[in-house]
């Protein structure tokens, strides 16, 4: 390891550490129980297509709530659902030629603890790819003029053009349900998966998109997740209630938590997305752990790496896959962006910049640690007892909680993910899945 | 090696070709790998009869694996416990071997 690297990586860890305090370190995993969870490649699986006569002798008894476990409930269910979808003649993965070789199904253990100011969500499963972490990003690729795009996930259409290079980080999804979302007990992270989202069925143009009244009104240029009571027709992605509307629904409490471990974007600070689906996968407010390296007004990025800590000022797409972290970290290895500093066709620079002390708000509110060793990834979730925003589930001693969970693995976003039937997580309670009280 | 001989080691050699091949049918896999099993668990009511309760009908009435494979090639309209009809599933296989095997599988619980 080059000298750049470790310095970066024990950088990152006192970081990490110093912001975890002596929360997951300390706890003594193997006392733990764990509890093992099956996630399996869902295709093209939307609310919409539950609901059709594809989703064979079901779209009854899914639109009627049914769970489903209900019918899908034999032990090896997500091993034979995963490896379906990806055999290649199914309707709900078009792209499964570019998919070749991909796992249907990851198997993740689970282990939950809490003590008085936090519970602690432990996740362990084999990467895809045994030999890299899968935490590289796309970048800004300089093609002697300008700074532009560089890199995709596998179901991107660059990607599958064969314009541009795979390259996406991992990630670990929690979202979670205190029960006030009707259905996602039974169906779980299907209630927020919809047709015209990004790479599914009818994903919606960008004119669609700029001609609907509630994207227009939150400022997005594309429909992500969403839950069906936001919407006056859950079928429709178009239907947006008016905000008025939505954020009723939001002090309600009908919201799903989203908490993400980004291999790239929150890790080697220490954090994890805090965020909330309602009418969009939005991001909880105030700053996340990880920016945007581009400046809109002079269309260079914002800052480059420190030649004298990573051993070179950019890198190049033949260093994606490699042993170097590319990762541009404030404080650690990032210096602001020099345009005079000899840019050369070829270089990159990270797409975002990360930093723990920007991260702000309730947006900071997770932390997490990880490692990645011969092939396993561990990461560990801390997230605070009893929070008290208007964004944000509490979690309480006594709790039980309705959890799906997600893994973006090998170059993989959107849809491109293995996911989990609904399980239940209680805080000191029986559940599924139980935490632990720590002495 | 005369004719005979050869022709009955030829007749063996296709048994171990063909034997195995019939072995190797894992009828609870293509059950399950039909999706027969949303429907039809081993001793629960789901949305369509359990298995014991399939085996003991045919039991009763005297019928085999033959009525099962009419059963799940045909696709004929089945009454659901709400009353409502619908069409079966065919199972996604003309291999008549396979299908008795699924069949006796099937009556067997």
């Amino acid at each position: 390891m080059k000298k750049t690297a470790l310095f970066l990586g024990v950088s990152v860890i006192v970081a990490g550490c110093a912001s975890v305090a002596t929360g997951p370190q300390a706890i003594d995993w193997n006392k733990i129980p764990a509890t093992k969870v099956a996630l399996f490649y869902p295709g093209q699986s939307s609310y919409q297509w539950l609901r059709s006569e594809a989703h064979a002798g079901a779209a009854k008894e899914t639109a009627r709530g049914d769970s489903c476990t209900s019918c899908h409930d034999d032990p090896k269910e997500e091993q034979r659902q995963g490896a379906k979808i990806l055999r290649g003649n199914h309707p709900l993965e078009p792209h499964a030629a570019a998919l070749k070789g991909k796992n249907g199904h990851i198997d993740m253990t689970v282990q939950a603890a809490y003590d008085d100011k936090n519970a602690y969500l432990r996740f362990q499963y084999k990467t895809h790819n045994p030999n890299h972490p899968g935490n590289d990003y796309p970048g800004y690729r300089f093609d002697g003029k300008e700074w532009k795009a560089y890199g995709g996930m596998r179901l991107n259409k660059n990607v599958l053009a064969g314009k541009t290079g795979i390259v996406y980080e991992n990630r670990l999804n929690i979202m979670l349900d205190d029960g006030k979302v009707p259905g996602f007990a039974q169906q779980g992270c299907w209630l927020t998966c919809h047709d015209g989202e990004r790479d599914m069925q009818k994903e919606a143009s960008k004119a669609e998109v700029e001609a609907n009244a509630l994207l227009k009104a939150i400022k997005k240029s594309d429909v992500r997740k969403y839950i069906p009571a936001s919407r006056s027709d859950p079928m429709d992605w178009k239907t947006g209630k008016p905000l008025d509307e939505i954020a009723k629904l939001k002090a309600s409490g009908q919201f799903l938590e989203l908490m993400q471990w980004r291999a790239h974007r929150s890790d080697k600070v220490g954090g994890a997305d805090d965020g909330y689906v309602l009418e969009y996968r939005n991001f909880d407010k105030g700053s996340n752990h990880f920016a945007s390296n581009m400046d809109g007004k002079t269309k260079q990025p914002k800052f480059m790496f420190d030649p004298a800590k990573f051993g070179a000022k950019a890198f190049a797409a033949s260093d994606y896959g490699g042993k170097k972290e590319l990762i541009l970290v404030k404080g650690v290895n990032a210096v602001p962006f020099d345009p005079n500093a000899g840019w050369k066709e070829g270089d990159i620079l990270p797409q975002y910049v990360l930093s723990a002390a920007d991260a702000k708000g309730s947006a900071a509110d997770n932390k997490a640690v990880s490692s990645w060793k011969d092939g396993v990834q561990t990461v560990v979730f801390i997230r605070p007892l009893g929070l008290a925003n208007d964004d944000d589930k509490a979690l309480k001693p006594g709790g039980v909680y309705n959890v799906g969970f997600a893994i973006h693995d090998d170059n993989m976003t959107g849809r491109g993910h293995h996911v989990s039937y609904t399980k239940t997580l209680g805080i000191g309670a029986k559940a599924d899945i139980t935490a632990v009280k720590l002495n | 090696m005369n004719i005979r001989t050869l022709i009955v080691s030829a007749a063996i050699g296709g048994l171990c070709l063909s034997a195995p091949a019939f072995a190797q049918v894992d009828a609870e896999e293509i059950f399950k790998e039909n999706d027969c099993h949303k429907c039809h668990h081993p001793t629960k009511a789901k949305k369509g009869p359990s298995l014991a309760k399939i085996a003991a009908k045919y039991k009763e009435k005297k019928l085999d694996e033959k009525e099962a494979i009419k059963h799940m090639t045909a696709g004929k309209k089945v009454e659901l416990d709400d009353g409502t009809k619908e069409d079966h599933k065919i199972i996604d296989t003309k291999d008549v071997a396979v299908q008795t095997a699924v069949a006796k599988w099937m009556l067997n619980r």
